[in-house]
Parts: C-alpha cells; sequence; structure tokens
C-alpha cells in the first residue's frame, strides 16, 4: 500500500481512473490482489506468525498474562516426548491409551474413512459415469449428503446410534459388536464417527474421481474391444492408471479434512471420548493453556503439510514425473 | 464380467422346464450384458439407499410423538407433525437458521468480489511473483482452522494493541466476537482459495480479443474488467458463490468458537441444533424435526445447482 500512494503522488492526482491506466500490467495486477493480501496477511498469516511465537511461550495458568516467558522449543520437546501428557485434557500420544491420544484417534480416523471412502467414491464414480434414466437425480442424491452441514450430520448419526431410539444399536448389541452406550466408548464412538464421515463425505471423491474417469479418451476403449480385452481388463488396463491421478487427488482433499476433524466428534460424542488433534487444541485453549494449544495447533499444521508432502511426491511419480 | 468366457455354452432351447433361477442364470451366461446390468442396478440401488435413508429415518423420528420414542422402528410410531411447529417454539430455530443464511451471505459477497479482482490478476496478467502467490494462496486451505483460532480470538475479543495514542489511549482491535464479523472473516480467508482457483481458470479462457476490442471502444481497465470480462464469467462467479455458500452454511469450527452460542450473538444452525441436544435431552423428535427443517435450504440450493456444484469441485481439485 505505501509504495502504491507513493507512485500515486508522482502521478497526476486528478482521477484514480487514470492512474491506474498509467500502470504497467505487474502493477495492476498487484493492485488487484491488494484486497486479497490484506485479509489473508490479517486472518491468515500474521495468526499463523503469532500462533508459532505463542507456542514457544511457557503456558500461565494464573494471573492477567495469557502467556509465560520464552521457553524456545520446550513446548514441542514435552509435546512430542509424551511429558506433557498429563497436563493436558488428553494425551497427545500414549502407545498404552491409543483410542484416547490425539494423533493415533486422528491417523486411524484419517486413514479408514479415508480409505472406505475411496472405495465407495470410486464405485459411485462408475455408476454415475454409466447413461441410465434418472441419472441427473441419482447424482443429487449422492451429492446431497456432502452438502449437509457437520453439525446436521453428527445429528443424524448421535439419533441413529442413540441407545433408546437408534435402531442400529439393539442388534449390534446383541451381536456384542456395541456396548450399551456406545456414545460414552471411544472405541465405539470412534467407529461411529468413521461411519459418518463416510457416509458424507464419499460423494466429494465420487465427483472428483468421476471428472478423471470422464477425461478418458473413450477410442481407448475401441481399440481395447477390437484387442477382445473383457470388462475388467479394461478396467485394469485403461481406466485404473487414467484415473490415478484424480483418485490421488480426491484423497489427498480428503485427507487434509479428515485431520482436521472437530465438529463431527463434538456432534455425535465428545471431543473428551474422541480426542483429535483439533479437539485437543480447543480443549487445552478452554482450559486457559495457551502456549500448549497453539503448539498442538502447530505441530497438527506441520502433519498435514507432511501428508501432503508425500502425497505431491506420490502425484509425481504416477504422472511419470510430468509434475501439475 | 467373469461369466464373459461362458458365452454361447448354452442354447435358448435348453431353457425349457427349468426353475426360474436355472433360467435366469442360463440367460445371464448367454447374455453376460444383462448379469452386467442387474449387478449395476443393485449397485446403484444400495448406493441411492445409503445415502437416502438416514433422511427417511430423521422423518420417522420427527413424525413420532414423544411419548413413542423408546420405541422406533422403520415406520412412525403414532403421527406428530406438530413437532415441526415445536421446533421454532421451544428454539428460536428460525433465527438461528437466519443468522446461518445471512453470515454465508455475507462471506459470499465478500469472496466474490475479492476472488474476482484477484482471479482476474491471475488469470490474465503473467507478472513476477504469480505461481509463487498461488501457491502460498493454495497453501491456507491446507491449513487446519486450529492454527488460526487462538490469534483470531484475541484480535476479535479486543485484545490486540495495535498502538497507544499520545494521551495514553490504547487503539485496540474491534470487539468482534458475537458479531457476524467473527465469522465472516475467517470464512472469507479460509474459502477464498478454492474461488481464486475456480475463477482463475475461468478468466483464463476468455479471449483476448475480447478485452482488446473493449479497451479499443474507450473502455478504461476497470470498465473492460466490470463490463466486459465479468459478465462473461458469470457461470464461473455462481459457481464459487454456491461452492462458498454451501461451504459456509457447513461449517463447525468458528461458528462453534466464536459466539457464545446465544441466538441474538449471531450464534448460527451448529449451536441451533446443539441447543436441543443440552436442554432437553430426550427431544429427539425435535432433534429430528430441526435437522431436517436445518438441511432444506442447501438441499434445495443442491438440486438447482448441482451441475456448477459438480463443475467447480472437479475444477477445484483438477486444478492440482
Amino acid at each position: 500500500m505505501a509504495t502504491e500512494t507513493g507512485r500515486d503522488r508522482s502521478l497526476s492526482l486528478s482521477s484514480p481512473g487514470r492512474w491506474i491506466e498509467g500502470l504497467s500490467d505487474t502493477q495492476f495486477a498487484y493492485l488487484l490482489l491488494t484486497p486479497c493480501l490484506i485479509l489473508f496477511g490479517v486472518i491468515a498469516f500474521w495468526p499463523l506468525v503469532r500462533t508459532f511465537q505463542m507456542s514457544l511461550q511457557a503456558d500461565l495458568l494464573y494471573g492477567a498474562e495469557r502467556l509465560g516467558p520464552f521457553v524456545g522449543f520446550e513446548n514441542y520437546v514435552e509435546l512430542l516426548t509424551g511429558e506433557r501428557n498429563a497436563a493436558l485434557p488428553r494425551p497427545f500420544f500414549d502407545p498404552s491409551q491409543i483410542f484416547t491420544s490425539a494423533l493415533t484417534v486422528t491417523i486411524i480416523f484419517t486413514v479408514v474413512s479415508v480409505f472406505f471412502e475411496t472405495v465407495l467414491g470410486f464405485g459411485q464414480a462408475l455408476i454415475l459415469n454409466q447413461e441410465f434414466r434418472g441419472r441427473r437425480w441419482a447424482r443429487v442424491a449422492i451429492i446431497l449428503p456432502w452438502a449437509v452441514p457437520i453439525v446436521i450430520q453428527g445429528m443424524i448419526f448421535f439419533l441413529l446410534f442413540q441407545p433408546t431410539i437408534g435402531f442400529l444399536v439393539e442388534p449390534l448389541q446383541q451381536l456384542g459388536v456395541f456396548s450399551s452406550t456406545p456414545q460414552a466408548n471411544s472405541v465405539e464412538s470412534l467407529v461411529i464417527v468413521i461411519v459418518a464421515d463416510v457416509w458424507k463425505t464419499s460423494a466429494f471423491m465420487a465427483l472428483i474421481i468421476l471428472a478423471g474417469l470422464q477425461s478418458i479418451d473413450r477410442s481407448l476403449y475401441d481399440v481395447a474391444d477390437v484387442a477382445g480385452a473383457s470388462k475388467f481388463e479394461r478396467f485394469r488396463t485403461i481406466t485404473l492408471p487414467l484415473v490415478l491421478p484424480s483418485v490421488l487427488v480426491a484423497m489427498l482433499f480428503r485427507t487434509i479434512g479428515a485431520m482436521r476433524v472437530f465438529g463431527l466428534i463434538e456432534t455425535v460424542s465428545s471431543c473428551s471420548t474422541v480426542p483429535s488433534l483439533s479437539c485437543l487444541v480447543v480443549q487445552a485453549f478452554s482450559s486457559s493453556r495457551y502456549a500448549s494449544a497453539a503448539t498442538v495447533a502447530f505441530v497438527t499444521a506441520a502433519i498435514i503439510g507432511l501428508v501432503v508432502s508425500v502425497y505431491i511426491v506420490k502425484f509425481a511419480d504416477v504422472e511419470g514425473g510430468g509434475g501439475f | 464380467m467373469g461369466t464373459e468366457t461362458g458365452r454361447g455354452t448354452t442354447t435358448a432351447t435348453e431353457d425349457e422346464d427349468k426353475t426360474f433361477v436355472e433360467r435366469w442364470a442360463s440367460g445371464s451366461i448367454a447374455d453376460p450384458e444383462r448379469t452386467y446390468k442387474v449387478l449395476f442396478y443393485i449397485v446403484a440401488i444400495s448406493f441411492l439407499v445409503t445415502t437416502l435413508f438416514p433422511f427417511y429415518w430423521l422423518t420417522v423420528v420427527a413424525l413420532t410423538p414423544q411419548g413413542n420414542l423408546t420405541d422406533v422402528g422403520l415406520l412412525p410410531n403414532g403421527f406428530n407433525p406438530g413437532a415441526f411447529v415445536e421446533v421454532f417454539t421451544t428454539v428460536p430455530f428460525h433465527i438461528y437458521m437466519i443468522n446461518s443464511v445471512i453470515i454465508g451471505l455475507l462471506t459470499t459477497a465478500l469472496v466474490l468480489l475479492l476472488a474476482s479482482l484477484a482471479g482476474y490478476a491471475f488469470g490474465r496478467f503473467e507478472f513476477p511473483g504469480r505461481t509463487p502467490l498461488m501457491l502460498i494462496f493454495l497453501a491456507i486451505s491446507y491449513f487446519p482452522p486450529a492454527a488460526f483460532l487462538l490469534p483470531l480470538f484475541e484480535l476479535f475479543t479486543a485484545n490486540i494493541t495495535f498502538f497507544t495514542l499520545p494521551g495514553g489511549t490504547e487503539v485496540t482491535s474491534p470487539m468482534l466476537f458475537n458479531g457476524p464479523g467473527a465469522m465472516v472473516l475467517p470464512y472469507s480467508a479460509l474459502f477464498l482459495p478454492l474461488s481464486i482457483f475456480i475463477l482463475t481458470t475461468f478468466y483464463s479462457q476468455i479471449p483476448d480479443g475480447l478485452e482488446d476490442a473493449a479497451r479499443v471502444e474507450g473502455n478504461t481497465r476497470l470498465g473492460a474488467l466490470f463490463k466486459v470480462i465479468m459478465p462473461l464469467s458469470a457461470p464461473g462467479v455462481a459457481t464459487a458463490g454456491v461452492l462458498t455458500f454451501i461451504a459456509v452454511y457447513n461449517e463447525y469450527f468458528f461458528a462453534f468458537l466464536m459466539t457464545d452460542g446465544r441466538v441474538q450473538n449471531w450464534a448460527t444452525i451448529v449451536w441451533g441444533l446443539l441447543s436441543y441436544q443440552g436442554r432437553f435431552q430426550t427431544s429427539y423428535n425435535l432433534m429430528a424435526a430441526a435437522s431436517l427443517v436445518g438441511v432444506i435450504p442447501i438441499a434445495i440450493l443442491v438440486v438447482i445447482a448441482q451441475e456448477k456444484i459438480v463443475s467447480g469441485l472437479t475444477a477445484g481439485g483438477l486444478k492440482e
């Protein structure tokens, strides 16, 4: 902004219109980007820097100040070595409590739900890729769960697995799969949360994979037919390799989304029963451990960053080193 | 699929005096396409049933009278449409919904304005720093909302002092907590990247000639943008708008944490629905009815704008 006003003064001040006409393409492009840069600066970049700064200070539970003195990377060391576990509402990582440690709960949730979402999303995409009557309405039905607000998604599965009314609970209890109060049991609640997530977001996978399917050149299938390939061979040698990049992109997006899970857990069960990483941030924050909360938030961001880079490397592999 | 190898081993004459299953099986062997079709419909219908069943079941629970809620089956045990009225009398659910919609519209407006400008810059110009900036913008949407929460909370509760005036008065950040701004601003930052990428794609597809012609006709740079380019990119703007609105209506994290949950403090449907869970422990029929009511606006939007949603999501996805 400062440089622009400087330039402004050197040009005629008569009309902003004429001033804009005088800008080079680069200057004009940056002028158009200025509002975005301001918003991102205040609402995204500054908070990230500030969160990092907070994570380098000590927790201060009493007094007017929110944060204690600068302690360097002590919070990170204590968090990753498990020394901080006792001070947090739920442990970050404790091998003896896999289903109540934030890190393992988040990883289990992400891996299992993204796996099922990919499989089901692929199936839905193959269905939607066919011509059939009522396809438009089938597509609406498949997209609808994706658009349902998280709190309503949570409410649906809260009710479905509510022991007194949910008709699913009794048969599952008789089979010995569920206890009498699944929403208070960490493992069972995690299963419910995963089922709810798969229900809602398989559609998202399906749409991205469908776009990949539709971009496949039809003449490849004609060649396969002439060569006498079976349906399965066609799928394995043409469809699968060509659609794989889209599948990876869809998996990447879903993995990022799944690692942030919070609201679904709050509605179906509670953050203390199924503590995800985001849950741990909020819980530490509400118990006034601001520095610990900031540290967990930053570690979460770092884990997501790691996952993103693994996918990008893998993606470059699949594309034959072609990159983007 | 595997049956393909058995093609032609049976003939139609052998079909006499066989049971239905046998006839069907031999028919399928003779005509594998038929098996494939049947399989296809079975899979398609099971997908439809699993995605739509929860809505049916919510209706069943909502219609079941309060007293019969201990035994809900697949059909409503009694008929009590009054729950759909009670939803609004026990909790002002309509106000929560209006709050959600207003916050959604405000965010959509802000996102579309900023994303149009940025998408135009990225889509029409080659300038130094273009690719790194796009990657940085994209990176923002990778961060978990939790990573922004603490500083934004401080900022929106007037706890950040910008500077101290000579007289000793401190200029602090505005008190946005419990107001629409505390949600609209984070949402705009979080959902802006997707819209920027959708609009960048749209703007880059507009032929250069059109813009040149507009400029020759005496339009200024901004005139060409607003009068010629923006109308042409209307489909992209609509797509970005629909996706942004759905994302905001969907959002939980900031909606939960940036207000104290009272309806007069801009609490959204997140708090509206949770208030049934908290206050009326056994009002499962109201929770179900409120969930259905809350889905209506978004269901209408999905039916009307499904093409836009599909094209927008896939454009965003394939942009990588």
